[in-house]
């Protein structure tokens, strides 16, 4: 296996998507979705390249701190 | 927290490290959100060094130690330690020597694939073995990850999910 980030093909994730929107029965995936993991996030994640993820988390994480407490700041 | 920043601190300063946790979650697809970062470090005296040099500027103490304590961050520190546990400038920083499931840097190392990413190219556990230490770390937070984790993995059929 390389040892470098590759992209998926077209076709792999193409076939990734489909796994992802229709879960095998028995499958890890379907096992997911009814743990409560939103199976939509992850398609969205998989299009995205390891550095748009870390973008999209770091923008996540700044807002989660900035909001963090606003409750009960707002309760008081 | 300025993840960005530790991650450059650490690359830029030429530091043996493997980005793992919910970092790594995250460039592998996770959504998860996470407020500190984890590295997996080499062990040997140069690289504590590197590691204590670099991160000298933001102010790094052990996260359990009362600030009245005093506190010295060199590569001794670094070198006795398994599990360092930061806070510091750049936000709470983990440092550890061996990962659950997998091992010592080497180990960590050898499961680990390259990637672009903060603008840099960094080493991070592959899927498997993320997995694995997760299962084998076994905490509430560990396993949560799994069921979405697993996904990612069944959806690639197996390949390095990307």
């Amino acid at each position: 296996m390389s040892k470098r980030w590759h992209p998926l093909t077209a076709e792999q994730l193409a076939r990734a998507e489909e796994r992802l929107r229709h879960p095998q029965p028995g499958s890890r995936i379907e096992a997911a979705q009814k743990f409560g993991v939103d199976l939509s996030l992850l398609i969205s994640q998989l299009r995205l390249t390891p550095a748009e993820r870390v973008r999209r988390a770091l923008d996540a994480s700044a807002t989660a701190e900035m909001v963090r407490g606003a409750a009960r700041r707002v309760a008081k | 927290m300025r993840i960005a920043e530790a991650v450059h601190a650490l690359s830029d300063a030429g530091v043996d490290f493997v980005i793992i946790g919910g970092w790594s979650a995250v460039l592998h697809g996770s959504s998860y959100i996470t407020s500190d970062i984890d590295f997996c470090f080499a062990r040997t005296r140069e690289n504590c060094k590197k590691i204590a040099d670099a991160l000298r500027p933001y102010h790094p103490r052990l996260r359990d130690l009362p600030r009245t304590l005093p506190f010295v961050w060199d590569a001794t520190t670094l070198a006795n330690g398994t599990v360092v546990t930061l806070d510091s400038d750049l936000g709470p920083v983990d440092l550890l020597a061996e990962v659950s499931g997998i091992g010592a840097y080497n180990d960590v190392k050898r499961h680990s694939i390259r990637v672009p990413a903060f603008d840099r190219e960094v080493w991070t556990l592959d899927l498997p073995s993320l997995i694995a230490s997760k299962r084998a770390a076994g905490r509430a937070k560990d396993l949560q990850l799994l069921p979405e984790l697993e996904s990612l993995l069944e959806a690639a059929g197996g390949e390095q999910p990307e």
